[in-house]
This record gives C-alpha cells, structure tokens and sequence, in this order.
C-alpha cells in the first residue's frame, strides 16, 4: 500500500515543559501509523479568515508508542506557530498534522555501526527520538551523545538523558554548557570543536554513523570536523534548523 | 535570494529534509532518500543532502557538492513548478501495489 500523506486533526493529549523555553506536546492520532526515529511531522495552522502556516517539527517520542507522537517544540518568539503553542494550546485542543515525513535523517536499531550523536540546542530533538528507540530495542551497540546547550537549565531532557545513560553501558552522554556553568560543572565549557568531537568520537572508530541536528553553523562546523577526523561524508546525516534564534522557523 | 548576504544565506540554509512534505506532495512518494545525480559536478547521494533554501518564495535545492542548483520547486495554487535542469537523473520508487 502506498503510504498517504493526509492531513489528520491530532488531539492534545499532555503539555510538558521541559525547559524554560521548550515544551513537549503529546499528540493522539486517529491514523496513527509507525515513525522512523529521525522523522518529523508537519503542522499546519489555520486562521479564522482563512491564512495558513506550516511548520515542520521533529518527532521526539520512540516509534515502539503506539497511536501517539510527542513534538518538542522551542518557542521561537518571532514565529508564527512556536507561540500558538506555547501559549494558546492546552489538552484537548485540536491541531491539524501530516507525517510522519521524511526517510533520510533516520536511524534504526538494528544498524549495526556505532552511533554518534552530535546535537545543538533542540536539534537533540529527533536524536531522542533514537536514543528512545534504541533503549525501547534495547540495542546495545555503542552510541555516544555530544549535546551543546547554552546553560544549564537550557538542557532537554536533561534527566532522562542521565537515566539513560546510567542504565547503558555502552551509552555515553557528553554535555558542552557554551554560555554559563554552574560551579561544579564537569563537562565542556565551549562550543563543539574537532578537539571535542575527537574526544567523543574516538572510542567509536571510523565506521561510526553520525547525526548531527541543531543550528545550521553548528551542523556544517560540526560536519566538517568529522570529516577532517576520518569520516566519510556519507557517514554523516546532517539537518540543520536554520540560524540559532530560529529554529524550524518558528 | 542573490540580494542576500552570503552569509546570512548560509545561516538560513536547511537540509532538504525539511521540505520532505512539499517533495513528497509534489512526486507523489517519500523522496529524500532518493539518489540524485548533480549534473554541475556529478556527485551523487540522497535527495536529503541537498542544501535547502527556503526563505525565498520557491524552494532552491542546491548540491551539498559544489552547491550549484539542482532543483527549483516553485508553487502555485494549481501547480508544482519545478525546473530540475541541475539533475542528471532521478530514481524513483515504483509505487507498491
């Protein structure tokens, strides 16, 4: 059957807030049907004269939940769609959908390469939705995380980032604080360069498939480093969400 | 778009990943890992690593190669325009039955 990619009114079943600037919107789906980890739906929103807008958001959940998705969204506050639901939608609302969407930036558990993850701001979005997949398949092939954040309350996730990675073995979660850190801060304090990629990436080897998602300068300084580092350009899937103080476009 | 600083156009770029929706609206099927073939420079990979810019009235798809352009996709209430003169070839999925 060839898959549709039809409009479906989504309900709000659970509003999270994850950071002060980001919150996680559970949806329900009548035609819900299995994501890859990596996917993204888009939302369309509708005014009462008739103006549309349209914005894609990575799927942050593991596609092993059925019938629902969970969008993580960063309120972007110039944009048209990031404001409407951080600050109008609450559970039971209706909004309009159509994914899950594109086949490229997608990762599978049973790939059997080491995985590494390189993530700027809510670009750790579609990488959680890996990490959530992995842990669901509980695969066990090593996979490292690298996660740039401006502070530390910046961080998405950042609990069951730690819980993850206490729980695996072969999991490591790197954290880069680029703007302020706490006094006992123990990871990086700078933006991710190749003498960090290095560090991240070493244990992995050559044969390490890598995504990197976030800001779009971030992603080609990061690309470009794991290049000069050995990896070959096929080996690394890249999305980038446009300038920093824009994300998805809002 | 050419009225844009270079770098400002740099910073807005995307994968085209993030016009996934539009392609797969437009050929009818999922299109990103799709191989395509630049016809500037030859270099050959998925649709999803061609460099997207999108904050023009149409969609400039541009190799991550030598980022000449590949495709244009421009629409309109009642058509795709699409000018691909920048694609050697395109393999598309037949449609499973």
């Amino acid at each position: 059957m060839k898959p549709s990619l039809d409009w479906q009114i989504a309900t709000v079943r659970a509003v999270r807030s994850e950071t002060p600037k980001v919150k996680t919107f559970t949806l329900s789906l009548p035609a819900w049907t299995p994501h890859r980890a990596g996917q993204h739906y888009d939302v369309r929103l509708t005014a009462p004269d008739g103006y549309q807008t349209q914005r894609s958001y990575s799927i942050a959940s593991e596609p092993e939940r059925t019938g629902e998705i969970d969008l993580t969204i960063e309120r972007i506050e110039t944009g048209e769609v990031s404001p409407y639901f951080h600050d109008v939608i609450v559970p039971g609302d209706q909004v309009e959908v159509r994914g899950p969407i594109g086949g490229y930036f997608v990762w599978q558990a049973s790939r059997p390469e080491p995985l590494l993850l390189v993530a700027g701001g809510s670009g750790v979005v579609p990488l959680m939705s890996m990490l959530r997949h992995r842990a669901a398949a509980r695969a066990t092939g090593p996979a490292r995380l690298l996660y740039s954040s401006r502070t530390l309350e910046d961080i998405i996730y950042y609990g069951e980032l730690s819980a993850l990675q206490d729980g695996q073995a072969s999991l490591g979660v790197y954290h880069t604080l680029t703007r302020a850190q706490p006094a006992a801060w123990k990871g990086y304090t700078r933006r991710i360069d190749q003498p960090m990629l290095a560090e991240v990436v070493r244990p992995l080897g050559r044969s390490a498939q890598a995504y990197v998602c976030g800001p779009t300068l971030l992603v080609e300084s990061a690309a470009d480093a794991l290049v000069r580092l050995g990896l070959n350009r096929a080996q690394i899937r890249t999305e980038r969400f446009g300038p920093t103080n824009l994300a998805q476009g809002g | 778009m050419e009225d844009l600083q270079p770098d400002l156009s740099r910073t807005l770029r995307l994968d085209a990943n993030a016009v996934a929706g539009l392609l797969r609206e437009a050929f009818g099927t999922e299109m990103t890992a799709t191989p395509i073939e630049c016809a500037h420079c030859g270099n050959r990979a998925e649709v999803g690593t061609l460099l997207a810019y999108c904050h023009g009235p149409g969609v400039v798809l541009r190799c991550s190669g030598c980022e000449q352009i590949v495709v244009r996709i421009v629409q309109t209430p009642e058509f795709y325009d699409l000018d691909a003169r920048g694609a050697v070839a395109l393999r598309l999925n037949r449609l499973e039955h």
